[in-house]
């Protein structure tokens, strides 16, 4: 998976010359912490030799509701500056927006990019272009990447959005051969396998590969797990010292 | 006419056609089980097809109505797999669209294979659902009857199809009869519908149907998604937006037994019910949850499934003029439990008392459709994980309790629902309400509250006049039942209940019970415009003493004079108040922002302003509620008298580790 596939194309912008007045008045529509700060330039494209005026978005930086807070503070009073003072909602975005932090291409992993948010403790992640223009290097802003967009990838990897039952079927470090016995199993009774999904957990415990199958009646594989001494959990044990049927 | 009315008043709804909704001999899903039920129902006298009393002509649903809740692509997709495949063109081509379309909509995944009929057999469903729903609203287009001889209670076994998504068939459903029928009562009129669905599995079609509609909650209750299909109906799943508190999961955790089941049924229901005033009540009735059903790890026997079927019915009656329709739903022990138990639903609904034996002839007919599935059922019970197999027939309508032993677990599992029920509770039910229909026992059992408040002897209730700009308002602490019956509610009055007759039914109930003191502002004519309770702590605070949840409301039409300050000084006035740990929890969902026309985060500070006048200081906390979004806020005053070791006991608890505890 790269980050192409999951980030957010659909961006709420502002430009650099806006106030600040319009941009608290986005955040607080959205219900968004953050706006990506770009102009907005129209480029001629050549497509199939008709050129056409394409809309690009010149990434410039982010301007987050902290930003705004800190500007919208009521400062101490400052003679010397008497008579340069605005009211906060009049300044400009450029003026309190944080210069470029780190980005990412549409083309990095998603797992580097997660470890990065996490390392950097980020909330999210621009994802830009660069090219080169009369001599000039652009950034071109794609999208964004926020954790709430690695949550929902994460989600939809486990199948959560699909309905249907979970079978955990553990495995030894290394051999998921329990495993592609079951998926094999599964495609012999024609039931339908939204996803599989193994975890590595921490502590040592045993690896579990969770199979999310798109039935409502997973009994019969079961019965067949049963028969070729396939270990699985489903369903909570009846008794305490139970634990693998 | 021998026949009382109640009698004539319930309605069976039911075609042959219907068993035309049949998956296959090796599917878990046949329409077996309704010939059954059927059969059954007419060889105990309960119910005949020819009897026009006791039956109700239905229809078709139409595209159109279809298209309330499906796309019309998924709609057209069903029609073109139903038409039976010789009669068209090209073979292979036309053999790669359908494989092509059964992929697209969910036919192809094994569970709901695309069946030649099944549109007009779906759709059919569908509209008797929708017929039954609009038949009690009294919204039916040509039966226009006199009102007090239109049906009021309808059962239609074969629909409940409550998997079915919008674009996508699901789980044994193609057409989401329930929600279709939900839909067609929304814009018809301006009802709020009740869904309680009582199957194993999660509710989701019809959830997502309505995820962010005020005008319908759905209730399910079903075993967790943890291994059952379809995964979800997690607790914290409560509905969007506007919607939000409106979608309503108990999830259970396998192997649940009767007594916990009705515990924590009888818990959450009637507050519910209560809260959200329907106008009527549509409940889907799946007998998966039975322990001899081999696709689920419930543990149920008819007695839960009977206390289930009463408590729908008393619902009805108490808060909905007695608009009811039931539907079958899962059920997949054909023979010896989906035909038993709908006849209960049937002899409870239509009030005609229950034989005990089965008849003779019905089992003679049956027994051997049975032992014919035996071994396969039971396979599948032990692969499910249940222990309790009973290898015979039965032979009477209700569970014989010594053919079900107790499951190993009981005491953990009965404790792991009881929390979910409690957590719920505390979330969706507002405190006064939780108070009239409390979960367990009271805390003091020698003393109620305003002896405790009173140490002293009684002194009586107070009063005191509050002169307003608007007229002078009356505030009185310990009101007694026979004042609160006195008094009406005023129409802006109605955070808790939501219609001012049930908030004045709520207030009685308050001033009744001997937990709560009910202090109220009313005007010189009667009409009571604010409210505060005082109460035990329940659930979360269990085992701390002294601690008091205090509560208020002002009804919009008295707001900005002052009145909820001065009516909770007046509240908060007596002496022994200083000896006693209070607290209030502001919980957003409960607020009346749209009335105020102001941000959750201005209502907070409001909020916050006004207990602090009163020497209530906010405090951080776990507290799952207040957890639960960023604006709710904990108040709490801690009383000049009250030892330091309660008053820490106290705050280790407002910080300790967010789980309810003391259950």
């Amino acid at each position: 998976m790269i980050v192409r596939d999951i980030m957010t194309t659909k961006l709420v912008t502002v430009e650099p010359d806006d106030t600040l007045g319009h941009a608290a008045q986005l955040l607080r529509q959205h219900q968004f912490h953050h706006l990506p700060v770009a102009r907005t330039v129209k480029q001629a494209a050549s497509q199939r030799n008709a050129y056409t005026m394409q809309k690009t978005l010149l990434f410039e930086g982010v301007l987050t509701a902290q930003d705004l807070e800190m500007a919208a503070a009521p400062v101490p009073h400052d003679s010397s500056r008497e008579g340069l003072h605005r009211p906060w909602q009049e300044q400009r975005v450029v003026e309190v927006m944080r210069p470029t932090p780190m980005c990412v291409t549409p083309l990095t992993a998603v797992g580097a990019a997660a470890q990065l948010l996490v390392e950097r403790g980020l909330q999210y992640l621009p994802v830009v272009d660069y090219t080169q223009s009369e001599a000039e290097t652009q950034t071109i802003l794609l999208g964004l990447l926020t954790r709430s967009d690695l949550l929902l990838a994460f989600a939809h990897s486990m199948g959560a959005d699909k309905p249907g039952v979970d079978v955990h079927i553990p495995f030894t470090a290394g051999n998921m051969t329990p495993v592609a016995q079951a998926l094999l199993l599964a495609a012999e009774l024609h039931i339908y396998v939204h996803r599989v999904f193994a975890v590595h957990p921490a502590g040592g415990a045993a690896h579990t590969a969770t199979i999310r199958l798109g039935t409502i009646h997973p009994a019969p594989l079961l019965a067949r797990l049963h028969e070729a001494h396939i270990p699985y959990t489903f369903a909570d044990p009846a008794r305490e010292d139970d634990t693998y049927v | 006419m021998s026949s009382t009315p109640a009698q004539t008043r319930a309605r069976l709804i039911f075609d042959a056609c219907e068993l035309q909704y049949d998956f296959g001999h090796d599917h878990p899903f046949q329409a077996r089980r309704l010939a059954a039920l059927i059969d059954l129902l007419e060889s105990s006298g309960l119910w005949h097809s020819g009897d026009e009393r006791q039956s109700w002509p239905f229809r078709p649903a139409s595209m159109e109505e279809l298209s309330l809740i499906h796309l019309p692509e998924y709609i057209s997709a069903v029609q073109q797999l139903s038409m039976p495949e010789e009669n068209l063109g090209d073979p292979q081509q036309e053999q790669a669209k359908r494989a092509q379309l059964a992929r697209e909509y969910g036919f192809a995944e094994g569970d709901t294979p695309a069946i030649a009929g099944m549109y007009e057999v779906a759709a059919r469903i569908a509209g008797g659902t929708l017929v039954a729903l609009s038949t009690v609203m009294g919204l039916e287009e040509g039966e226009t009857g006199a009102p007090e001889e239109r049906p009021l209670h309808i059962f239609h076994p074969a629909g409940g199809l409550h998997h079915a998504w919008a674009e996508r068939a699901s789980g044994f459903c193609i057409y989401n009869d329930i929600a279709v029928a939900i839909a067609h009562v929304l814009r018809s009129s301006e009802a709020k519908v009740l869904y309680i669905d009582f199957d194993a599995h999660h509710g989701d079609g019809v959830q997502r149907a309505f995820y962010d509609e005020p005008r319908v909650m759905t209730i399910s209750l079903h075993e967790t998604g943890r291994y059952l299909f379809p995964g979800t109906g997690d607790v914290l799943e409560l509905g969007n937006g506007l919607g939000r508190g409106y979608s309503v999961n108990l999830p259970l955790a396998p192997f649940t037994e009767d007594d916990s089941y009705i515990e924590v049924m009888n818990a959450l229901l009637p507050p519910l019910v209560m809260s959200f005033a329907p106008d009527v009540i549509i409940s889907q009735h799946g007998c998966d949850t039975h322990a001899w059903d081999p696709l689920t790890h419930l543990e149920l026997t008819t007695r839960s499934i009977q206390a289930q079927v009463r408590c729908a019915h008393r619902l009805a009656h108490t808060y909905c003029h007695g608009r009811w329709v039931a539907l079958g739903g899962g059920g997949y022990d054909q023979f010896r439990v989906v035909p038993r138990v709908w006849s209960m639903l049937w002899a409870e609904m239509s009030e005609q008392a229950l034989p005990e034996q089965l008849p003779e002839q019905w089992i003679e007919r049956w027994r051997p459709a049975w032992e014919a599935v035996k071994e396969q059922e039971v396979l599948e019970q032990e692969l499910a994980g249940k222990t309790s197999f009973f290898a015979d027939f039965p032979t009477t309508f209700e569970d014989q309790a010594d053919h079900f032993p107790p499951q190993p677990r009981r005491w953990s599992i009965s404790l792991e629902n009881r929390r979910m029920a409690a957590m719920l509770r505390q979330i969706l039910v507002p405190s006064p309400i939780r108070k009239v229909f409390a979960a367990a026992q009271r805390q003091s059992p020698l003393t109620d509250l305003y002896d405790l408040l009173h140490p002293g002897g009684a002194q009586g209730e107070q009063s005191e006049v509050f002169e307003t700009p608007k007229e002078s308002i009356l505030l009185r602490n310990f009101c007694p039942p026979s004042l609160v019956e006195r008094l009406t509610v005023d129409s802006g009055l109605h955070a808790f209940a939501r219609l001012p007759e049930r908030e004045h039914q709520l207030l009685v109930d308050i001033a009744r019970s001997p937990d709560c003191a009910l202090t109220l502002a009313h005007t010189s004519a009667g009409a009571i415009v604010g409210e505060v309770t005082l109460t035990f702590g329940d659930d979360w605070w269990e085992g701390l003493e002294n601690i008091y949840e205090v509560t208020i409301e002002v009804s919009s039409n008295w707001r900005e004079l002052g009145l909820a300050r001065k009516l909770l000084a007046f509240a908060l006035e007596l002496e022994t108040l200083e000896d006693m740990i209070l607290f209030a929890m502001g919980l957003s969902w409960h607020w009346d922002l749209e009335g105020m026309g102001i941000t959750p985060r201005r209502y907070r500070e409001m909020i916050r302003q006004l207990f602090s006048s009163q020497g209530f200081t906010e405090y951080a906390t776990t507290e799952p509620n207040i957890n639960l979004e960023p604006a709710n806020i904990l108040l709490v005053r801690i009383g000049k008298r009250v030892d330091q070791y309660v008053a820490n006991r106290f705050l280790r608890r407002i910080s300790s580790s967010p789980h309810l505890t003391g259950l």
